[in-house]
């Protein structure tokens, strides 16, 4: 890692950075163009939320709170837990301890600095972990191991059985740095009386490991205060889903983004529930008013994002969407599997409720949420099985009257791209043109940005799509 | 020997043959989470499948991804050239996601290749935690593979024809000991090539015949008094899954070296233990599989598997390690990098690497690597870490 690279703390660093930005909205008009000329490689991003209104500067202000809270964790008594996107960090804020995401904290990395993540991954690597390890881990951790961001105290995933190279990242920082560890697994099917007792089994052991860690009990009390919450943003979120699925749709690409991310973040927490407020009453208005999200006006496309977005610097993929009247319906990471969401009537099984009347009924509740985050819901079993990938993409390019479905995601992602050549011709098979990107959504150095966008373009030009 | 290398370099080795040509079933597996205990039991071949002899891989590369490690992707190969054609059954199971991600290509693949897929195609779901409710997912799970060939198969699996099949695996354990013990020894009789493709063998020969075998060749090897030792360093393969019998000839093709023991997915690695031949035999064979927490796909068990590793170097009096990842195999690459910081405090001198699984393309590279490892350990002498040797 380059001498300089280690002077910083990484969490402040990336507190402070996001702070500035949330607090330009409060400038003048002068003032705030003026900066653009001092951060020319971050204000593709600050503009981006800024000129979202309300909602991209509630959400700079959420990830910089993100940051204050695990620098602030030790200093006002609580554990800091590195944990997964896939696991809700509600059950870490119902025991009062800070989750450090780190595929979050890795995708805010590489979309404000010119170099990305670059020089944290590639210390992942210094350490012994293979460079063939997915990169949206190896940036947030790299940073911790090379000691540059606060102590993480334990270590909790749920990605055993459902992706090796994330369960492997942690299991690696686990013996690296001996700290305890657990592992949620998820069995290869989902819905089922048995894969049922299955999550609830070992999520109740989860939960016990945290209390060990934490020492403090789980609050039976502060958990239904958390899914009281979790119940609110499930309801605003199928309020943005629904609006996605209006033609043109009213919802601006960068609002996916602030959707999941709020979500990996902040799920069971009252600021996340305000984010979606604004968000919901922002896109309600622009319905209302007949404004589409797209700011270009024309809405000439509708992509389904069938995997993870493009994350690399100054928020280029979303940009380009913008820039070519292309509407993003959303991706696995949007949608929440809420019974009574749309997309979930034809896939039985895969949704989940919230119920707070009693103690068993929570710990159900958020066990069987957990089970149907993104990823762990979508692809634990082969993808052409009931429930799974395929009738889960289908299902949501219908309904969102998909032209086309994408798939991204980074060369680490052994679990999908063992199976995306079938998958994809599968998806083709039912009429919808299915383009790969072959990037890294972490890591420029993959494939380059330009590339990228040479190949998006040749995609839609070749399936006469644009 | 020559029954073993037979049956360890090729596919479709005379002893399957026979067996699929007296009209016995034949199924395959894909993973060391799987029981061969149970298959016998119901008369049928257990045959672990493996990626030898394969010669290009355009049907792998039409249906896994570039980011794939080339195992499966040989495996498939050699099953879209119809080289399975022996097959009855093939049992999927998610040892890693590559190799979970079989089941799909191999299948759709299928849809392309008439023929290639057997009647008997089964996706068995292990889990990657062996405590409480992870123990009785995998019992379960075990108990619905039977039924599941009983149903398909007409055969009847009781607990009787489980604790004989444990009982004739069990026999073929001991001597796998004994000729771990013989490689222990200062003066070690066998190569590790020899050993290895032992090993390798028995994972694809009906069982009986195995046994017979290993034990007239065990017998000789008592008798015979030339060391394959002297003056060689003494070297541990560990790491990715291997069935290669020319990873190891390239080792000891040196003269300077002699492997005594490895730790691989294919090998000895899991006949250490016998399995009780009393009581419940479903039980047994799922504390035995799953219980071992043997390979990095059990997350956060390094610690055990680091004990593990250290006593078997300890037996074997290892020189040293050769670690080898195959690309794409972040868990052994990831864990390989853990055991050499380790290992290396510890004094014992390791090298990693990683490779390719499959035709030698990179055997010049390899050559290069593990002569300078070997040049290492020649300059270092014997470790000087404190690592004392246990006589076997």
């Amino acid at each position: 890692m380059r001498p300089e690279i280690r002077e910083y703390n990484y969490d402040w660093m990336m507190a402070g950075t996001l702070n500035a930005a949330g607090a330009l909205a409060n400038g003048t008009k002068k003032e705030t163009e003026m900066t653009w000329r001092y951060i020319p490689y971050f204000s593709g991003v600050a503009r981006a939320f800024i000129n979202a209104g309300p909602p991209g500067i509630a959400f700079l202000e959420l990830g910089a709170r993100y940051y204050q809270n695990i620098l602030n964790a030790h200093r006002d008594g609580k554990k800091i837990a590195a944990t997964t996107f896939c696991n809700t960090p509600s059950i870490l804020y119902a025991m009062g301890v800070v989750p450090a995401t780190f595929e979050v904290l890795t995708a805010i990395g590489a979309l404000v600095w010119k170099r990305g993540m670059f020089d944290y991954m590639d210390y992942c690597c210094e350490t012994g972990m293979p460079e063939t390890s997915c990169s949206s881990q190896r940036g947030a951790l790299g940073a911790v191991l090379a000691g540059l961001s606060e102590k993480i105290d334990f270590i909790v995933c749920d990605t055993p059985g459902v992706c090796d190279t994330n369960a492997n990242a942690f299991a690696f920082a686990s013996a690296y740095m001996d700290k305890p560890f657990y592992q949620l697994n998820y069995p290869s099917v989902l819905g089922d009386e048995r894969s049922q007792k299955y999550h609830i089994d070992d999520y109740k052991e989860m939960i016990r490991f945290i209390e060990e860690q934490s020492g403090k009990k789980l609050d039976y009390d502060q958990l239904g205060t958390v899914l009281a919450e979790v119940d609110k943003q499930d309801a605003l979120t199928a309020d943005m889903e629904d609006m996605l699925m209006l033609t043109p749709t009213p919802v601006p690409p960068i609002y996916t983004i602030m959707i999941y991310a709020g979500r990996f973040c902040f799920s069971g927490h009252p600021e996340y529930t305000r984010l979606l407020e604004i968000m919901v009453d922002t896109t309600r208005k622009r319905a209302a008013a007949g404004v589409p999200g797209l700011s270009a006006g024309e809405e000439k496309l509708r992509v389904v994002m069938c995997y993870i977005d493009h994350y690399t610097v100054d928020m280029n993929f979303y940009h380009y969407f913008e820039e070519r009247g292309i509407a993003h319906t959303g991706s696995i990471l949007t949608r929440n599997f809420r019974d009574g969401n749309k997309y979930v009537a034809d896939l039985p099984g895969t949704s989940y409720s919230i119920d707070t009347s009693s103690p068993d009924a929570m710990l159900d509740s958020i066990a069987q949420m957990n089970a149907r985050m993104p990823m762990v819901r979508s692809i634990r079993g082969p993808y052409d099985k009931q429930g799974m990938w395929l009738e889960e993409t289908l299902a949501c390019a219908k309904l969102y009257q998909a032209d086309c479905i994408i798939y991204n995601g980074t060369p680490g992602c052994r679990n999908t791209w063992g199976m995306l050549k079938p998958f994809a011709r599968d998806l083709e098979k039912h009429g919808y043109p299915v383009h790969i990107m072959n990037d890294d959504g972490f890591d420029d150095r993959v494939e380059s940005w330009d590339a990228t966008r040479e190949r998006l373009d040749e995609f839609f030009n070749v399936r006469g799509l644009l | 020997m020559d029954v073993f290398y037979e049956a360890a370099t090729r596919v479709d080795c005379r002893p399957i043959m026979e067996w699929k040509n007296s009209g016995r079933p034949v199924v395959g597996y894909t993973c060391s989470y799987t029981p061969a205990e149970i298959f016998y039991a119901a008369g049928i071949l257990p045959v672990r499948l493996r990626g030898i002899e394969t010669d290009g891989m355009e049907v792998g590369d039409t249906y896994f991804g570039p980011f794939i490690c080339s195992f499966p992707k040989c495996i498939l190969q050699l099953a879209g050239k119809g080289k399975f054609s022996f097959l009855d059954g093939a049992i999927i199971t998610p040892g890693c996601d590559g190799m979970r991600r079989l089941d799909e290509c191999w299948r759709k693949a299928g849809e392309d290749y008439e023929g290639i897929v057997p009647d008997y195609f089964y996706y068995f779901d292990v889990p990657h935690k062996s405590e409480n409710h992870g123990m009785d997912w995998y019992l379960e799970e075990l108990r619905l593979l039977v039924k599941s060939i009983e149903d398909h198969f007409h055969v009847e699996i009781t607990d009787e024809k489980l604790l004989n099949a444990i009982a004739v695996f069990n026999k073929g354990r001991r001597l796998l000991r004994e000729l771990e013990d013989l490689r222990s020894k200062d003066d070690v009789v066998v190569s590790g090539t020899d050993a290895f493709a032992a090993a390798v063998a028995g994972t694809v020969m009906p069982r009986e015949e195995y046994t017979r075998y290993l034990e007239g060749w065990l017998s000789d090897l008592k008798e015979r008094k030339a060391s394959f030792s002297d003056g060689k360093k003494r070297i541990m393969v560990v790491g990715s899954v291997s069935d290669e019998i020319d990873l190891f000839e390239l080792i000891e093709a040196r003269k300077t070296a002699v492997v005594v023991a490895e730790n691989l997915c294919f090998g000895i690695r899991y006949e250490g233990n016998e399995i009780p031949e009393t009581g419940d035999p479903m039980a047994s064979l799922a504390a035995h599989y799953l219980g071992g927490s043997v390979c990095p796909r059990m997350f956060g068990k390094y610690k055990e598997r680091l004990q593990m590793l250290k006593e078997r170097i300890l037996r074997s009096g290892a020189d040293g390690l050769i670690m080898q990842n195959i690309r794409f195999c972040d868990l052994h690459g990831a864990e390989n990098a853990l055991f050499e910081r380790d290992l290396e405090a510890l004094g014992i001198p390791c090298l990693r690497v990683e490779r390719e699984y499959g035709p030698h393309i990179d055997a010049g590279r390899m050559r290069l690597r593990i002569g300078a490892f070997l040049e290492r350990l020649s300059v270092a002498g014997k470790p000087a870490g404190g690592v004392q040797r246990r006589t076997a």
